[in-house]
């Protein structure tokens, strides 16, 4: 099964992190996968935008427009950034969670409100799925980390549910954390279940 | 993915690290270069390796970097140099005079452009400096290309004489993906080559050069045959004659299969992983098989013109399609959906309208903010620039009359806001040249310069050396945060001795008053009075040749070290949320609690104290690396700096 996903953020949210953890996972899995990301500048707090291409060997990194099965998104204002690629069947995915600019902190910039991010989604993709980042779940009173969470939300939607086994993920999720092996999975779970019930409504 | 070998293991790379790897394989047995994006993975992989019978180094600058793996490949070694595309601009100068006199070992420059621009810079094509010096050029398509392809560039070379260029984009240098790589070879066990031959290895005089004028021509020549025996540049002609043929060259050919899935025509293909020489004898078969070509290439169109050549040459009555008839663009990366453009065109089926790319704006809905980059939270040089606006302010000029030249790395962040210093950005080492142009152009106020350690070391030294030997009067301000950071964090001639691996620091400051300005002041740039002050004596020295040097280390580098300076922590009761530090500094760490009552770990920001709904300033503890420069600007004493015992 292929399945393009282009993820977008903020540096310093562990974006870069998801991709990696996929190519990795895919990786043991025997699937072929490329992966793109493309940095800003700075170390943190500058836009970052990754391309995962799974499952298909002779392909460029580049995913074309409107050609992504799943779009990612881990800040509200640049998920819209990630919009181009959303395929009119695909899925986009926001983490609803508010970095704002300096700018927008001084009143000299406008930053979009979550009824007009989902509404936009909804013009260009055939799914929405909308977590909440005041729903993060708490193992033994510490929050978890989004990027796990929001990976594990990933993992419910087609065609990755069908392209990388859920399993490769949560062995690669080990090896890079040793000592956060029961919170990440946790974590990894708890997304993965909400997305999953995001479905069946 | 069969007949996949179980002894070979597979590792994921990305596109530079196969390059190392490849010379790994390769026997390399010296490796140089200077960090610039994308290229600058190849040289790391290989300096976070123990390579205890190869030499591997980061060095000055690229003309350095490539005259050292010269000298290598004379002796007889195989050597790597790599480079960004602005790069090899530096290196060029020696690069076309060693052209000329060939090499004896294997000798392979690695270049990485940039179309599309990820990373600033001129969108230049490196294939022009290519053919201009007459030297092979080979192109991957993928990170597995690159690999095989970087040594097959070591084989070339030996077998005429020659160096060769392996050039990639940053669509291969930056992709991740599984390779199997084999087992590095040790480098060759020889006696380094120790000749006298002045008719190669010297310019004296005009039969010489042109002996190896006419030598470099017959290398090239005898590259061209040496692709063609090792069909580097393979035609898989359609069953049918008459068609539509595509030229692919490099990176492009990744895209082309993908274009090709939803195109129902059959296509001959002429897929060329060398673009210098330019493959002639394939690129007639080619001709001769279709009645159109697509010429498929990014940024400038060099393959396509010398297919219009040879098309001319031999009479062929077709249609070329590319770039020069405006079908393709010239700037950019090239993607799936032009390739789909150029194939529709090519066909003659109704060039349909490319779809557009949805403008957030022309359909009224929300757009995303801003988000320029300013410098990290603790930049040393958030300092240096407020002390430069603050300088500027107590000499008595505005900020606008007052000329503060730019350059290439992280220093150049004083372009963006809050600051909205920096007036332009060139070359490495530019900001001191371009500075002493204003400095004779007859404005009224002083010109300040800026510049980074290692863009200094790069190439501002000579600069600096202009400006005293003629009495230009400016201020240069050295940045010097003791590292090579907007690429990554390299080590660069002036960084601390215990990172050095072998090698030494080069004392900066000493650098500076051996060249004698007519002062040279060293400031911390996290104490601003300090700095301020220096600067403010410097303007006022409008006549003279003044340097204050900033040093202090790049506040990640030192975090990441368990070196922080400190914390800063805001007491609820007393901020007043007039955002000054905000407004002032820029830092990302700082933020108002109501707008970021949630940071990335879901929790409320800062101290809650008593009062969690009144909006103040909070401070991100895992972003604050504790300079204190906000603490001076928070009229209520809101803000305090603590620092650890």
């Amino acid at each position: 099964m292929n399945c393009d996903i282009v993820l977008v953020g903020v540096g310093g949210q562990g974006v870069l992190t998801i991709g990696d953890l996929l190519l990795r996972a895919a990786f043991q899995a025997d699937i072929p996968a490329s992966y793109a990301p493309t940095k800003g500048m700075a170390q943190r707090g500058g836009f970052v935008l990754a391309e995962l291409r799974l499952g298909r060997e002779a392909v460029g990194p580049r995913i074309p427009m409107r050609g992504a099965d799943l779009v990612v998104g881990m800040e509200r204002s640049e998920t819209l950034r990630g919009l181009r690629f959303a395929r009119a069947q695909g899925t986009v995915l926001l983490f609803d969670h508010v970095w704002e600019p300096t700018g927008v902190m001084l009143g000299a910039d406008a930053y979009p409100v979550r009824d007009e991010v989902a509404k936009q989604i909804r013009a260009v993709a055939g799914r929405l799925i909308l977590l909440d980042p005041a729903d993060l779940p708490r193992v033994d009173g510490e929050q978890v980390s989004p990027n796990v969470y929001v990976l594990g939300a990933m993992l419910s939607v087609s065609p990755l549910r069908e392209a990388v086994p859920k399993d490769a993920v949560e062995r690669v999720l080990a090896e890079r954390w040793p000592k956060r092996v029961a919170a990440n999975l946790a974590a990894l779970r708890a997304g993965l279940a909400r997305s999953a019930g995001e479905t069946e409504r | 993915m069969g007949g996949r070998s179980a002894e070979v293991p597979r590792r994921i790379v990305t596109g530079n690290e196969a390059v190392a790897w490849g010379a790994l394989r390769a026997g390399v047995r010296v490796v140089t270069g200077y960090p610039g994006t994308p290229s600058t993975g190849c040289v790391e992989q290989l300096l976070s390796m123990d390579l205890p019978d190869r030499h591997v180094e980061w060095s000055t600058n690229e003309k350095v970097a490539f005259e050292i793996a010269a000298g290598a490949a004379w002796a007889g070694h195989r050597a790597l140099c790599a480079m960004k595309m602005t790069g090899l601009n530096v290196a060029y100068d020696a690069l076309i005079s060693i052209a000329y006199s060939g090499t004896n070992g294997g000798l392979v420059v690695y270049v990485a452009d940039d179309p599309g621009v990820s990373a600033g810079m001129a969108e230049q094509d490196s294939r022009g400096f290519a053919r201009m010096s007459c030297l092979p050029m080979l192109e991957p398509a993928s990170p597995a290309e690159a690999y095989a392809l970087v040594q097959t560039a070591f084989e070339l070379s030996e077998a005429v004489g020659s160096p060769v260029f392996l050039r990639s984009t940053t669509a291969v240098a930056l992709t991740h993906t599984a390779l199997e790589i084999d087992e590095p070879r040790p480098p060759r066990a020889i006696e380094p080559i120790l000749e006298r031959d002045i008719a190669r290895y010297t310019k004296a005089g005009a039969a010489i050069c042109q002996a190896q004028h006419r030598d470099l021509l017959a290398r090239l020549d005898r590259a061209e045959a040496w692709l063609r025996e090792k069909r580097l540049n393979r035609v898989a002609p359609a069953p049918r004659p008459g068609g539509l043929g595509v030229l692919a060259v490099g990176a492009v050919s990744a895209c082309l299969y993908e274009a090709l899935e939803a195109f129902a025509d059959e296509v001959s293909i002429l897929k060329a992983e060398a673009s210098v020489p330019f493959p002639a004898e394939e690129a007639k078969k080619l001709l001769e098989h279709c009645t159109t070509i697509l010429v498929l290439e990014e940024l400038d169109p060099y393959a396509e013109r010398d297919l219009r050549a040879l098309a001319q040459r031999i009479g062929w009555p077709g249609r070329i399609v590319g770039k020069q008839d405006g079908i393709l663009a010239r700037t950019g990366e090239c993607s799936v959906d032009d390739i789909v453009r150029g194939l529709q065109v090519a066909v003659g089926a109704v060039p349909e309208p490319r779809e557009a790319v949805p403008d957030r704006e022309a359909e009224g809905g929300a757009t995303a903010a801003p988000r320029p980059i300013t410098v990290c939270a603790g930049c040393p040089h958030r300092g240096t620039y407020l002390a430069i606006e603050a300088a500027i302010e107590k000499a008595g000029f505005a900020k606008d009359e007052v000329m503060v030249t730019g350059d290439i790395g992280c220093t150049i962040l004083g372009m963006n806001p809050p600051f909205d210093l920096l007036r332009n950005e060139v070359s490495m080492g530019s900001s001191v040249g371009i500075a002493q142009g204003y400095a004779h152009a007859g404005l009224k106020a002083p010109v300040i310069a800026t510049i980074g350690d290692s863009t200094f070391f790069h190439g501002g030294i000579p600069g600096l050396v202009n400006a005293i030997q003629h009495r230009v009067p400016l201020t240069l301000v050295v940045l010097d945060n003791g590292w090579t950071a907007m690429t990554g964090m390299q080590v660069n001639p002036g960084t601390a001795d215990a990172h050095q691996a072998g090698g030494r620091r080069v004392d900066l400051e000493r650098v500076l008053r051996g060249l004698g300005p007519n002062r040279v002041l060293v400031v911390d740039p996290y104490d601003l009075e300090a700095t301020t002050d220096a600067l403010a004596e410097s303007l006022g020295h409008p006549e003279d040749v003044n340097v204050v040097l900033a040093q202090r280390e790049c506040a990640i580098q030192a975090r990441r070290r368990g070196a922080v300076a400190g914390r800063v922590a805001v007491d609820p009761e007393k901020c007043v949320l007039c955002k000054r530090c905000l407004q002032i500094t820029g830092c990302p760490a700082l933020g108002v609690s109501t707008a970021r009552a949630v940071d990335t770990n879901g929790e409320l920001r800062g101290g809650i104290g008593g009062s969690p709904h009144r909006a103040r300033i909070v401070v991100d503890p895992a972003l604050c690396n504790g300079c204190g420069l906000c603490v001076s600007f928070c009229p209520t004493s809101a803000l305090s700096k603590e620092v650890d015992a």
